[in-house]
C-alpha cells in the first residue's frame, strides 16, 4: 500500500531536473514546534539543506540550535508535545514525512541508520547484547534467531570487536564506552543502510578512543558508498571527517558549503565566531558571549542580532535572503546586501 | 529532543507564555480548597432544614422536594444530616493530620542525624508501615478506649511514619546541596540549619503530603464509624450513615448511603487533588 | 550465582524481621497507652473483676516475664487460644487464611491488569485526550472509599442489574460447600468436580472481586505511569525506534525499565491487601482472615489480635522477601550486597 503514495510523492523535485536521480536527503522548509507549558518552542525554523550519496555532511551549532530536534524529525521521532508543522525530507525522492508511521518505520534501521549519542542510555540495560540484534533484524522480516546471532557476529566482527559471542551474551553495562559506542554502531550497520545519522556519537567517550570511533565510522561509511548526516558541536571533527557543512543557530540554517569554504572563510558571523571559538596557535582565543535568543517569543529578523557585533538596522526587521557563490556555499546575512553595494 | 531543549533553561524561560498556566494552577488549587472551606462553612454556620438527630414519622422517604436527599430508615433526614457530619469527619482528620505532621516532620529531622540511629527507625518504620494501616488503626481505637479522642490519636499514628519517611528522604538531599554547606562553613549550628535552611525548602512537599494525609484519614475514619468504631452513633458520621443504609443497598433505597459516600469521594477528591496540584507545582512525582 | 547470595542473605534476614513482628504484636496488646483491662472488663466492674481479668491476661506479672513466655509458646507454635471460643489461635488462621488468600490474589490479578492497561493508556498518550481520560478515570477510582464501592456495586449489579448474588458469603445459601483440600473453594470445587458449586463460588467472589481490584488498581495505574513515562521518554526507547522497532516492541523495551516499580507496588499492595481486606470481607460476609481479625478485635480477643498481628507481619515479610529477590533476579545491573 506503500506504493502508490511513493509514486505520488516522486514527479515533484525542487531544483532538480527531471531526468536526473533524486537526491539521496532533500531537507527543505522544515520546522517544527514543542507545545509546551512555557509555550510555543520554535525548535527547528524552516530548515534546508540536502545530503548527496557518497558524501559525509556535518550539522554543527551550539546545543540548543535544534540540530538534534532537525534529526529526529527526519525520522519521525518527534514525540508529543513536539510536532514537525511543515516541510519536507526527502529520501530517495520520497517524502518521509508524509509516510505512514508504519511505512517510516521500516525504513528506519533499514535504509536509514541511526548513532545515538551514549551507547550506555541506548543500549537496552536489562537485555542481553543478542536479544537486541535479534530484535533489530526480527523487526526487518529476518526472524531465525540463528541466522540472528550470525548477522550479530558479523556486524560485531566489522566494528573491530574480537570475541563478539562474549559480548552477545552479555549485557551493556559490561562494556566499556568504547566498546558499547561499537555495538551500538554495528547496529546502525546491522541492515546495510544506505544513509547513516550520527547524533555527536563520541560525546562522553575518552579522547583517545574518540578518535578510534570516528575513524571506525568513515571507514564503514566510505567502504560501502554510504553517506552520513554527522551531528557535532565540534568543528575539529567536521573539519577532519566532512565533506560539507550545515551551521545552524537557533533552529536556522545560517550557513552551508563545503568543508574548506565555511571554515577557512566563514562568512556569517555566527560561523566567524564558532571559527575564532576553536584554539589555533598564532590566533587569539575569542569566545561568543550571550545566549541563544528565547525560542518561545521568536525574534523577528536574524535570531543571531542580539550577539552580532555587526547587526545594523535590517538585522532586526526581517531575517535575510540566501547569498549564495559560485562554489555552492550559501549564508544568509545582511551584511552581504551592504558587501555587494559596496562593491 | 525535548531534554536539549529543557538543558539549556534559557531557552525556555518565557514570562509571556507562562501566565496562563499560572493562572490555571491557581484555579486548581482554589477549586477544591473552596469546596472544603464550602462544606464546612455549611456545617457550622447553615441553617439545616431538619434537625440532624431527630427521628421523623416518615421513614425511608426517597428523595423529594421536602426532603433534598430522602430520610434514612429511623426517618433521620439525610441531608441535614451529611451536612453536620462535614462538621465532625473533617476536623478529625485535620486534627489527626496536623499531630502526625509535627510529630513525624520532628522525628524526621531527628533521623536525619548521621549515625547508625536514623536508618534503624527507618527500618522500624518499614515493618510498621508494611501492616494494614487500617486494621492497625481499628486495633488501637478498640483497645485504647473506643471514643472520638483515640480515634484522632490512631489516625496521627498511622500517619507518623509518611512524614518521617519523606522529611528524612528530602532532607538527605537538600542537606548534601551547597548552600547547606555553606551555612555550615560560615558556623552555623545543627537545629539552626535545619530550621532554617532544611526544613523551608521542603515546606510544599510536606504540604502536599499533608493533604493526601488528611485524604486517607477521611476515608479511614470513614471506615472505622462504618464498623461503628470510635464516634458515638448518636453523632453524625459520614461512615456511620452509609452503614445505615447499608442493608437498603439491596433493597433499592439507595439514596440512604449514597449520598453520604458521594460526599466522601467529593471529600476525598478535593484534598486528593490539592496534593496533586502542590506536588506538580512542587515538581516532584507523587509516590504513594 | 550471585543472585543466590543475595538470596540466601535476604532469607537469613527474615528471622529479624520476624522477631520486630512479634515484638509489635506483643507491644500493641501488653504495652497500649490506655487502659485495655478497663475496655474489656467495661464500665460496671468492680475491682476484684479487673484484678481477675488482669491475671487471666497475665498482665499481673512483670513486661519480660510475659514476653518470654509468649516466646517459648510462639516456639512450640502455640499462639495461644480464643477467649470466647478457646480454638486454638493456630488453626483459627489456618482455617480462614485460604479464603482471604483467594480474594486477595483474585483481586490483586484484576488490580494490576487494570491498573496497568490505565497507567500504560496514560502514558503512551501523555499529553493527549487518552491521558486526561485516564487520569480522570485513577483519580475517581482512587477517591472512592473501596467500602461505599462495594455497596455500589452491590445496589447497581444485585439490586438493579441482577447479575450478581446476594452479598451472603463464598456460597448461595443452598450450596454444598465441597470437601475442603486447599480450603479455596474455586480449588476445592474443582478438584470435587463440581461445576455448579464452582460457577457459584465464581459468581458469589466477581463483586468483592471487582470491588477491591477496582479500588486497588489506581495504585497500581500510578506507579506504572510515573515510571513508565520517563522511560517512554528515554533515550533507550528512542534509539530503539531509530532501529526500526515496532511500537509493540518500543512498549515491551519501556515495560523493562519500568517493571521493577510496578512490581515492588504490587508486593506492597498484596501486604496491604492481606489485612486491607477485612471491611470488604465484612461486607460480603465472606467468612475470611480479615473478617476474623475484625471481629476478634470488636470483642477485644486479646490472643487472636496478637495472632492476627503476626500473620499479617509475617505474610507481609514474605512477600516483601520474594519481592526482593524476584527484583534481583529480574535486573541484572542489581549490587547484590
Amino acid at each position: 500500500m506503500s506504493a502508490p503514495r511513493q509514486a505520488l510523492s516522486r514527479p515533484t523535485n525542487t531544483g532538480q531536473g527531471a531526468d536526473r536521480e533524486p537526491r539521496l536527503l532533500e531537507v527543505s522548509g522544515l520546522t517544527t514546534r514543542f507545545d509546551t507549558p512555557d509555550g510555543l518552542v520554535h525548535a527547528v525554523n524552516g530548515v534546508d539543506f540536502h545530503v548527496d550519496r557518497a558524501e559525509i555532511v556535518g550539522v554543527v551549532g551550539e546545543s540548543g540550535c535544534g540540530k538534534s530536534v532537525t534529526i529526529r524529525s527526519i525520522l519521525g521521532l518527534v514525540r508529543p508535545p513536539g510536532r514537525v508543522v511543515e516541510g519536507t525530507a526527502r529520501f530517495n525522492g520520497v517524502d518521509l514525512l508524509g509516510l505512514r508511521a508504519a511505512e517510516l518505520r521500516r525504513l528506519r534501521g533499514a535504509e536509514i541508520g541511526f548513532i545515538a549519542q551514549n551507547p550506555f542510555s541506548a543500549l537496552n540495560p536489562v537485555m542481553r547484547i543478542h536479544r537486541q540484534f535479534a530484535n533489530i533484524l526480527a523487526a526487518h522480516g529476518i526472524r531465525s534467531d540463528a541466522i540472528a546471532r550470525d548477522r550479530a557476529r558479523d556486524a560485531l566482527a566489522d566494528v573491530g570487536i574480537a570475541g563478539p559471542d562474549r559480548v552477545l551474551d552479555g549485557y551493556a553495562h559490561q562494556l566499556s564506552g568504547g566498546m558499547a559506542q561499537r555495538v551500538v554502531i554495528a547496529m546502525a550497520m546491522l541492515l546495510n543502510p544506505a544513509f547513516v545519522i550520527a547524533d555527536e556519537p563520541t560525546t562522553g567517550l575518552d579522547l583517545t578512543v574518540q578518535r578510534q570511533i570516528l575513524d571506525l565510522i568513515r571507514g564503514l561509511v566510505q567502504q560501502h558508498g554510504r553517506s552520513m548526516l554527522l551531528v557535532t558541536h565540534d568543528l575539529g571533527v567536521v573539519a577532519q571527517y566532512c565533506d560539507r557543512v550545515v551551521v545552524m543557530y537557533a533552529g536556522k540554517v545560517i550557513e552551508h558549503g563545503s568543508v574548506r569554504d565555511v571554515l577557512t572563510s566563514p562568512q556569517h558571523p555566527y560561523t566567524q565566531a564558532l571559527v575564532r571559538a576553536v584554539p589555533r596557535p598564532g590566533h587569539p582565543l575569542v569566545h561568543l558571549t550571550g545566549r541563544l535568543p528565547d525560542l518561545v517569543d521568536y525574534p523577528a529578523g536574524c535570531p543571531f542580532q542580539a550577539r552580532c557585533p555587526h547587526a545594523f538596522e535590517p538585522c532586526g526587521q526581517v531575517f535575510p535572503e540566501p547569498t549564495t557563490s559560485a562554489s555552492g556555499r550559501t549564508y544568509w546575512c545582511h551584511l552581504s546586501q551592504e558587501r555587494e553595494a559596496a562593491r | 529532543m525535548t531534554e536539549t531543549l529543557a538543558a539549556d533553561p534559557t531557552t525556555v524561560t518565557a514570562p509571556k507564555g507562562r501566565k496562563p498556566r499560572r493562572g490555571r494552577r491557581r484555579l486548581r488549587l482554589w477549586v477544591p480548597s473552596g469546596i472544603l472551606a464550602g462544606m464546612l462553612a455549611a456545617a457550622y454556620l447553615a441553617p439545616l432544614p431538619y434537625d440532624p438527630a431527630e427521628p421523623l414519622p416518615d421513614t425511608l422517604a426517597a428523595p423529594d422536594g421536602e426532603h433534598w436527599m430522602g430520610t434514612d430508615k429511623f426517618g433521620i433526614d439525610v441531608f441535614s444530616r451529611l451536612v453536620a457530619s462535614a462538621g465532625v469527619d473533617i476536623p478529625l482528620a485535620l486534627a489527626g493530620m496536623l499531630i502526625s505532621l509535627v510529630v513525624g516532620v520532628l522525628l524526621g529531622l531527628a533521623a536525619l542525624h548521621r549515625g547508625p540511629w536514623g536508618e534503624r527507625v527507618v527500618r522500624a518504620l518499614d515493618v510498621f508501615q508494611a501492616f494494614p494501616l487500617l486494621v492497625l488503626a481499628i486495633a488501637l481505637v478498640a483497645l485504647m478506649g473506643n471514643n472520638i479522642e483515640n480515634v484522632v490519636v490512631a489516625i496521627a499514628i498511622i500517619n507518623v511514619p509518611r512524614f518521617v519517611r519523606l522529611v528524612r528522604s528530602e532532607g538527605l538531599t537538600i542537606r548534601e546541596s551547597r548552600y547547606v554547606e555553606a551555612a555550615h562553613a560560615i558556623g552555623a549550628t545543627g537545629p539552626r540549619v535545619m530550621f532554617r535552611h532544611v526544613l523551608p525548602n521542603m515546606t510544599g512537599i510536606i504540604l502536599a503530603q499533608a493533604s493526601l494525609a488528611v485524604a486517607h484519614s477521611i476515608v479511614v475514619i470513614a471506615s472505622l464509624s462504618f464498623l461503628g468504631i470510635g464516634i458515638n452513633a448518636a453523632d453524625a458520621s459520614w461512615g456511620a450513615m452509609i452503614q445505615t443504609g447499608a442493608q437498603n443497598m439491596t433493597t433499592g433505597q439507595w439514596w440512604v448511603s449514597v449520598f453520604p459516600g458521594l460526599a466522601i469521594f467529593l471529600t476525598v477528591l478535593c484534598f486528593n487533588a490539592i496534593s496533586d496540584e502542590l506536588q506538580d507545582s512542587f515538581g516532584r512525582a507523587r509516590q504513594r | 550465582m550471585r543472585v543466590l547470595g543475595y538470596a540466601r542473605r535476604r532469607v537469613l534476614f527474615l528471622p529479624v524481621g520476624l522477631l520486630s513482628v512479634v515484638v509489635l504484636a506483643f507491644l500493641l496488646v501488653n504495652a497500649l497507652p490506655g487502659n485495655p483491662v478497663g475496655v474489656i472488663a467495661g464500665p460496671a466492674a468492680g475491682p476484684e473483676e479487673l484484678a481477675e481479668i488482669e491475671r487471666r491476661l497475665g498482665l499481673d506479672r512483670p513486661l519480660w516475664e510475659r514476653f518470654v513466655d509468649y516466646l517459648g509458646g510462639l516456639v512450640r507454635g502455640d499462639l495461644g487460644s480464643s477467649y470466647y471460643t478457646d480454638r486454638p489461635i493456630l488453626s483459627e488462621i489456618l482455617r480462614f487464611a485460604p479464603a482471604t488468600l483467594e480474594l486477595v490474589i483474585l483481586s490483586l490479578i484484576v488490580a494490576a491488569v487494570l491498573g496497568v492497561g490505565l497507567g500504560t493508556l496514560g502514558a503512551y498518550h501523555k499529553g493527549r485526550l487518552a491521558d486526561r481520560g485516564s487520569r480522570f478515570v485513577v483519580t475517581t477510582f482512587q477517591s472512592i472509599p473501596d467500602f461505599f464501592l462495594a455497596l455500589l456495586l452491590i445496589y447497581l449489579c444485585f439490586y438493579l442489574a441482577g447479575w450478581a448474588p446476594a452479598p451472603v458469603g463464598r456460597l448461595g445459601l443452598m450450596d454444598e460447600p465441597p470437601p475442603a483440600v486447599t480450603g479455596a473453594l474455586l480449588v476445592d470445587s474443582l478438584i470435587a468436580g463440581d461445576m455448579t458449586v464452582f460457577r457459584s463460588a465464581v459468581a458469589h467472589s466477581m463483586l468483592p472481586v471487582l470491588t477491591l481490584g477496582i479500588y486497588y488498581s489506581a495504585y497500581f495505574a500510578r506507579s506504572t505511569y510515573a515510571s513508565l513515562v520517563p522511560a517512554l521518554e528515554s533515550k533507550q526507547v528512542e534509539f530503539a525506534r531509530a532501529c526500526g522497532l515496532p511500537e509493540r516492541t518500543v512498549l515491551a523495551y519501556a515495560f523493562r525499565q519500568a517493571r521493577t516499580p510496578i512490581l515492588t507496588y504490587g508486593g506492597i499492595l498484596l501486604a496491604a491487601l492481606l489485612g486491607g481486606a477485612a471491611i470488604i470481607e465484612t461486607i460480603f460476609s465472606w467468612g475470611g482472615f480479615g473478617e476474623w481479625a475484625i471481629d476478634s478485635i470488636l470483642q477485644l480477643d486479646m490472643p487472636a489480635v496478637q495472632g492476627f498481628i503476626l500473620a499479617a507481619g509475617l505474610g507481609t515479610l514474605l512477600a516483601f522477601t520474594a519481592l526482593d529477590i524476584l527484583v534481583a533476579v529480574l535486573d541484572p545491573r542489581v549490587r547484590y550486597d
